[in-house]
């Protein structure tokens, strides 16, 4: 009677996730519990995933596709990066609902997995160990990406 | 959480306030299915982390909520069945009691009129002390005749359905956050964000609620049970657990809680006054920090609405659904107000239609892309 609510293809959403570098320090029964938190959706190319400027709800992992993270309507002449297949995107709104720095669109079909902040707000509260191993990571990346800029902008960071 | 999503002003107010009357309307025609939804939910809450961390553990959510929901059931079967036929035992004793209880009051009154009129000379020609003590004697028996067993008769038809509440906590711990992904999974991508943030809202305001609830009822019984010991009432802690639950129904549940503390000293030291106003006092001091203090710290925080209509709510609540009514209406309408905040904001947002109207395009675009010749 239940059946549409069963769990579809855990395991290969699982080794998905672990090749991401926010969860791969996470163990597998850790990573389980993520999987349970991640709404999946599919996006047509050129579907618009949000607004620059909106308050960010969620981090995007990319299952399938690619992504274009572009300014707000320039997605040939405001191109930033791409998000292709096992990388994610939207990440600071994990941290705040801050407003998102560019607009992302679907630079293909695309499939998708969203991890909300409210859900990770509760994991700080439930699995303490998992929500701070995934904020070391979320700062090391964060980390990684401020060196970059600095490289790019020919500054010396502080 | 931000509340840059939701919506406020006088149309969210009207349409908050309409729909949580239906609301509370409806809930009144189906009795039978609220009381055990209301305690599945307040399990629900209770339970979640037990599962959470048996799941975490590596044991499956189907067995970590069967076996937490069992591990309840089997608790509640285990109290029940020697607790019903003692309660059974006492139900001669209790009807004694109570009516031990408001002759205490009864003395009391006439003890407080008698010191007024040696007071007041204007009250003893009025004969106000035998008035009063005649309408009280009325009012002592048509409680005890027909309101007493009218809402135990009440009480006792709404036991079948309370045994429901453990089966719904289970089906709740088990598939409700699947049951909201499913239900996001319906929602188009341009709305998906606002949904999963109005998601949230409501678990949290729920949650919030009846946890604080929770906390405050074991706060207040202790202080109750406290009290009562320090001045020396027999039976403080079930009195103070009684007083502590009645507490949930706002506006009547202090009123009742007052009378029967009240009562129990009068009973229990008729010829000590200042026992009775000591007890009066131990309540009213209690009931100030409650409202003050640990209400704005627990259930307070939950429900995000002005006071204006938090207090009107109360008023419809009572009058359309009596005391569930009251016990119901600010839960509901703390997640009504949400829902209604989260869609108010959403219907205001033309860029938000405008995407969902490009991805319709999109998707047709698809669709028909090979039928042109």
């Amino acid at each position: 009677m239940f059946s549409f609510l069963k769990r579809q293809s855990e395991q290969s959403r699982i080794g998905q996730i672990q090749r991401l570098g926010l969860f791969a320090t996470l163990q597998p029964k850790e990573l389980r519990v993520i999987n349970g938190l991640l709404h999946e959706r599919r996006y047509l190319k050129g579907e618009i995933v949000f607004d620059q400027g909106e308050e960010g709800q969620a981090l995007y992992i990319v299952f399938g596709g690619r992504v274009l993270i572009c300014r707000q309507g320039e997605p040939e002449t405001g191109r930033i990066a791409e998000v292709a297949e096992g990388s994610m995107f939207g990440e600071l709104a994990l941290l705040d609902g801050s407003p998102r720095s560019a607009q992302a669109r679907a630079a293909e079909d695309c499939l998708l997995a969203a991890l909300s902040r409210a859900d990770f707000n509760g994991l700080v509260e439930t699995h303490a160990v998992v929500a701070s191993k995934i904020a070391l990571q979320l700062a090391r990346a964060l980390g990684q990406k401020l060196r970059e800029h600095f490289v790019a902008m020919d500054a010396r960071p502080l | 959480m931000n509340g840059t999503y939701l919506a406020s002003g006088p149309l969210v107010w009207m349409a908050t306030i309409a729909i949580t009357t239906l609301l509370l309307a409806a809930s009144a025609k189906a009795l039978f299915l609220v009381v055990p939804f209301l305690l599945a939910i307040i399990l629900y809450y209770m339970l979640y982390p037990v599962v959470r961390r048996l799941e975490f553990n590596g044991i499956g959510r189907e067995t970590a909520a069967a076996l937490v929901a069992g591990g309840v059931s089997l608790l509640a079967i285990a109290v029940l069945v020697p607790t019903v036929p003692w309660l059974i035992g006492q139900s001669v004793s209790g009807e004694e009691a109570l009516g031990r209880y408001l002759e205490g009051g009864r003395v009391l009154i006439n003890r407080t009129l008698a010191t007024l009129e040696s007071q007041f000379g204007f009250l003893k020609r009025m004969d106000f002390s035998a008035e009063v003590g005649r309408r009280a004697d009325e009012l002592g028996g048509t409680f005890m005749k027909e309101q007493l067993a009218q809402g135990l008769l009440n009480a006792a038809a709404q036991l079948p359905a309370v045994l429901l509440a453990p089966f719904l906590a289970f089906f709740l711990l088990r598939d409700g956050r699947r049951f909201m992904r499913m239900i996001a999974t319906a929602i188009p991508n341009a709305f998906f964000e606002r949904t999963i943030f109005m998601f949230d809202s409501v678990h949290q305001t729920a949650r919030n609620y009846f946890a604080g609830l929770l906390k405050l009822a074991v706060v207040d019984a202790a202080l109750y049970t406290l009290g009562l010991w320090l001045i020396g009432v027999s039976g403080a802690m079930v009195l103070g657990i009684v007083a502590a639950l009645l507490a949930w129904i706002p506006m009547v549940g202090s009123i009742l809680g007052c009378i029967m503390i009240v009562l129990a000293a009068a009973t229990e030291f008729p010829n000590d006054p200042w026992v009775v106003y000591a007890a009066i006092g131990m309540y009213l001091s209690v009931r100030f920090l409650d409202t003050f203090v640990i209400m704005p710290l627990t259930v307070g925080r939950s429900i995000r609405m002005h006071p204006l209509p938090t207090v009107l709510m109360l008023f419809i609540g009572g009058t359309v659904a009596g005391v569930p009514g009251l016990v119901l209406a600010l839960p509901m309408a703390g997640v009504v107000s949400t829902v209604v905040g989260t869609i108010g904001a959403i219907i205001d947002d033309p860029r938000l239609h405008a995407r969902h109207r490009f991805s319709k395009s999109l998707e047709a675009k698809r669709i028909n892309a090979d039928l042109q010749l």
